[in-house]
């Protein structure tokens, strides 16, 4: 299930990362912003003699926070990166970087009780199953089918229609693109907006998993979901949403049994990512890239 | 009457007459305002800067290059202290009656100044020949009043305890600095500074070490400086890396922090896990060899990615090293760290004790100040003397256009490690004096925030200059300890200031002339 959060951040990473060549490093707030506003949506929006209903209040809640991270990604997307889509890589970057604290800084002071962390609705009951000796939460069933059911969603879309079709195309050369009438301001706002609203389902889920969520969650989600990007091989679809179970699997077995490994949770995320890098610089289904000048 | 006519130098008179009046009446109808506002007669507190803008008005009579522009610049800087203290008035004199006439009266002045500027011929832009070459010694002259200017008006800033006035104050600079821009003095300067490097930078020095004997025995600002000090030495190495080779490293505060681990376990400190105890002038060298060694490291597995990987990576290894210094409690103590660091003491001098100099009491922290301000210097001569190498040469091609530079024949593996280690030197120097300075040593200072600080003050003053990692760690590191009263909201202005600084001043404050040029295609072409 961890795996399926990553993976669905990872989507986003590597969609902006394959067409504008920007570690978007604010995306990890974009799914705690996703999360807090359906906190939001449930707490104060939702009327309290639905809120005990599943079919009524989780499809609220996921549209919500979809609404809201797609709203704050598309601002950050206008003010932040567009003025600076031809500058030099560094600059967007830390710019990038500078969102990202400006995000968790907002939801931090201006969110009522955001200084601590806050418990997030169990939407789904906490109940279990059991499948030949295996105990499976709901939620988990939840989460994992949601999360695949959007990653098909997201490769039909993207292998299918009009819009999907001129991704694909600035990805592979933006300036020939464009030469083609394809309009690629449009077609970047549409990767942020998509990006945006897989990771507002991801903080949901997070939430709904952990049962409660802060404003410090971004920061750690988001890098290792770019962990599963790379991992992945980075600009690829499948690649992310494979990296992400293998880093949520991998993460999962060493807290296990590896020797105080709960301690060292959050090490394997980066170990994993520097030995692919150093391995197999392209990911795992990455193809070998030329390097562009 | 007749309105539709510019009237000349009269409106400017009048505001600026209005402005002196109001500088000098009382702003406030309540006391206990800094600068004892209620009262009259004095220009006191954020009057003063108002008082100090209206010379700006001379430039309605004298014809000058750049003239509307810094006329505009002096009135809207008294239009903006006026505007703030007026805010701050309402808010804490409970509503419209917290300022008094004075006030209202100061506002309209700046407002006509402004209005007299916005009027003025747009005439021509500050040309060098309105600041002609003069006689040597007017020359040296000009380079000692700047760098005096600069020593007084930080020593003005840090003497200035309310944070309301600081504004004030920073807002004062910051449109005086503006509008001295726009007359052409700091073209001027700058070409000066270039023509006497020499002695611009001995007087730079002297500032330097002059600057603890203005303090009067206070140890307050003299401690925050060796603080500076020891980020400016991390700076300076970072800018190796990331202004000269450009790569991006995010987690370059781990080897900081495997300097300081190196110097506290060193030291014999009384909380520690290793009893020896080593020389610091060994232990600084050491310290940084180490470093370079985890840069090496490091380095070598990674620096064949492209950039943006290089930064994620870096950024791992950061969280790495943190969370290992986090959990081997048989060496780092774990969260505890290592505290009870001792002063430093070499030849029975003791480092933390205060001396007296020049009948002048110097408390212990202005022997750290030196100790940095040494190492600051070192740091200098190694980054100047890279930057005119070969080597640097080498860099700058690679940060460039790396496929290039390697098909012109330069070994850019190397070289990339070679900054990686140089720069992990120097933040490993700087941090065994840092663990003697805070004399304890603990996993959270040591996080991805504090690596972000150190990219940002390389970033703010300008990547690949020396003056720009100066004054980026200086900034980065006052405008906390003088900010107080937004201290909660410090790190949201931190994001804001980051995004809104790559949007508007990409290069920095003290840009190098290569790299402005990258930025702006109207800047002057560097010399050859």
């Amino acid at each position: 299930m961890l795996g399926a959060t990553y993976g669905l951040i990872a989507l986003g990473y590597t969609m902006v990362y394959g067409i504008i060549q920007l570690i978007n490093f604010a995306h990890g707030e974009i799914f705690m912003v996703g999360a807090f506003g359906g906190l939001t949506a449930y707490r104060y929006w939702l009327p309290g003699s639905l809120a005990g209903n599943v079919w009524v209040a989780l499809p609220f809640v996921l549209l919500v926070a979809i609404g809201v991270a797609v709203a704050v990604a598309v601002l950050v997307e206008r003010l932040a990166y567009r003025p600076l889509r031809n500058a030099p890589r560094l600059a967007p970057l830390i710019t990038a970087i500078g969102v990202s604290i400006f995000l968790q800084e907002m939801v931090r002071l201006f969110y009522p009780g955001g200084k601590r962390q806050q418990p997030f609705p169990q939407l789904i009951s906490s109940g279990t199953f059991a499948v030949g000796g295996v105990t499976v939460a709901w939620v988990s069933v939840f989460v994992v089918v949601v999360a695949v059911a959007l990653m098909v969603g997201l490769q039909v879309f993207v292998k299918t229609t009009r819009t999907g079709k001129a991704m694909r195309a600035t990805s592979q050369d933006p300036e020939s693109a464009r030469l083609m009438g394809i309009d690629i301001d449009r077609v970047i706002v549409v990767t942020f907006v998509l990006g945006a609203a897989l990771a507002a389902v991801a903080g949901v889920m997070q939430g709904m998993r952990f049962a409660q969520i802060d404003f410090r969650i971004g920061f750690l989600a988001g890098l290792k979901a770019f962990t599963a990007a790379v991992l992945g091989g980075i600009g690829n679809l499948t690649g992310a949403v494979l990296g992400g179970f293998l880093l949520g699997i991998v993460e999962a077995l060493a807290t296990q049994y590896v020797p105080h490994g709960s301690s060292w949770k959050d090490v394997w995320a980066f170990v994993m990512l520097i030995g692919v890098l150093v391995v197999r610089p392209g990911g795992l289904l990455g193809e070998r890239v030329a390097t562009r000048a | 009457m007749r309105l539709d006519r510019p009237s000349g130098v009269a409106l400017p008179a009048a505001g600026a007459a209005a402005l002196v009046a109001g500088s000098l009446s009382p702003w406030a109808t309540f006391a206990g305002f800094p600068g004892k506002m209620s009262l009259g007669g004095f220009p006191g507190g954020a009057r003063l800067f108002c008082l100090l803008l209206v010379a700006g008005s001379a430039l309605f009579v004298v014809d000058t290059g750049g003239r509307r522009r810094a006329a505009l610049a002096a009135a809207l800087g008294a239009v903006a202290v006026v505007g703030l203290n007026l805010v701050a008035l309402v808010d804490q004199g409970g509503g419209l009656g917290g300022p008094a006439w004075g006030a209202w009266l100061s506002l309209a002045g700046a407002g006509l100044l402004a209005a007299g500027a916005w009027r003025l011929p747009a005439g021509r832009a500050a040309a060098p020949d309105d600041w002609p070459a003069r006689p040597a010694s007017v020359e040296v002259a000009a380079v000692a009043v700047g760098l005096l200017a600069l020593l007084g008006a930080v020593v003005w800033g840090l003497a200035i305890n309310e944070s309301s006035r600081f504004v004030s104050f920073l807002v004062f600079v910051g449109f005086t600095c503006a509008a001295l821009h726009h007359l052409g003095l700091f073209t001027w300067l700058t070409v000066l500074f270039a023509r006497r490097q020499r002695m611009a930078v001995a007087l730079g020095g002297a500032a330097a070490v002059a600057f603890p004997f203005t303090q009067q025995g206070n140890a307050y600002w003299i401690r925050v400086f060796a603080s500076i000090g020891v980020f400016a030495v991390a700076a300076i190495g970072l800018n190796v890396v990331v202004g000269l080779a450009g790569l991006l490293d995010l987690g370059y505060v781990a080897f900081f922090g495997v300097g300081a681990y190196v110097g506290a376990l060193l030291a014999n400190a009384s909380l520690t896990t290793v009893h020896v105890h080593v020389p610091f002038l060994a232990v600084v060298l050491l310290g940084g060899c180490v470093a370079a060694v985890f840069g090496l490291v490091i380095g070598a597995p990674t620096l064949r990615l492209r950039g943006d990987y290089l930064a994620i990576v870096t950024l791992g290894f950061g969280e790495i090293f943190r969370i290992t210094a986090n959990n081997w409690d048989g060496l780092t103590r774990g969260p505890n760290g290592i505290s009870g660091v001792p002063d430093l003491a070499a030849g029975g001098f003791n480092f933390g004790a205060a001396h007296s100099l020049f009948g002048v009491t110097l408390p212990g922290f202005a022997n750290y100040y030196f100790v940095e301000l040494a190492l600051i210097a070192a740091a200098i001569v190694v980054f100047t003397r890279l930057n005119d190498s070969r080597i640097g040469r080498a860099w700058v091609a690679i940060r460039e256009d790396e496929v290039a530079a390697a098909a012109s024949g330069i070994d850019t593996i190397r070289l990339k490690l070679l900054a990686f280690a140089i720069g992990a030197f120097m933040a490993g120097c700087a941090g065994t004096v840092n663990a003697h300075l805070t004399t304890q040593v603990s996993p959270d200072s040591y996080t991805f925030l504090e690596s972000i600080l150190l990219v940002a003050a390389v970033v703010l003053g300008g990547m690949g200059t020396v003056p720009g990692a100066l004054l980026g760690s200086t900034a980065l590191f006052v405008l906390p300890e003088k900010l107080r009263s937004f201290q909660d909201k410090r790190l949201l202005l931190f994001g804001a200031a980051l995004v809104l600084l790559m949007r508007f001043r990409p290069e920095g404050l003290v840009p190098s002339r290569r790299r402005r040029r990258e930025f702006r295609d109207d800047a002057p072409a560097p010399a050859p």
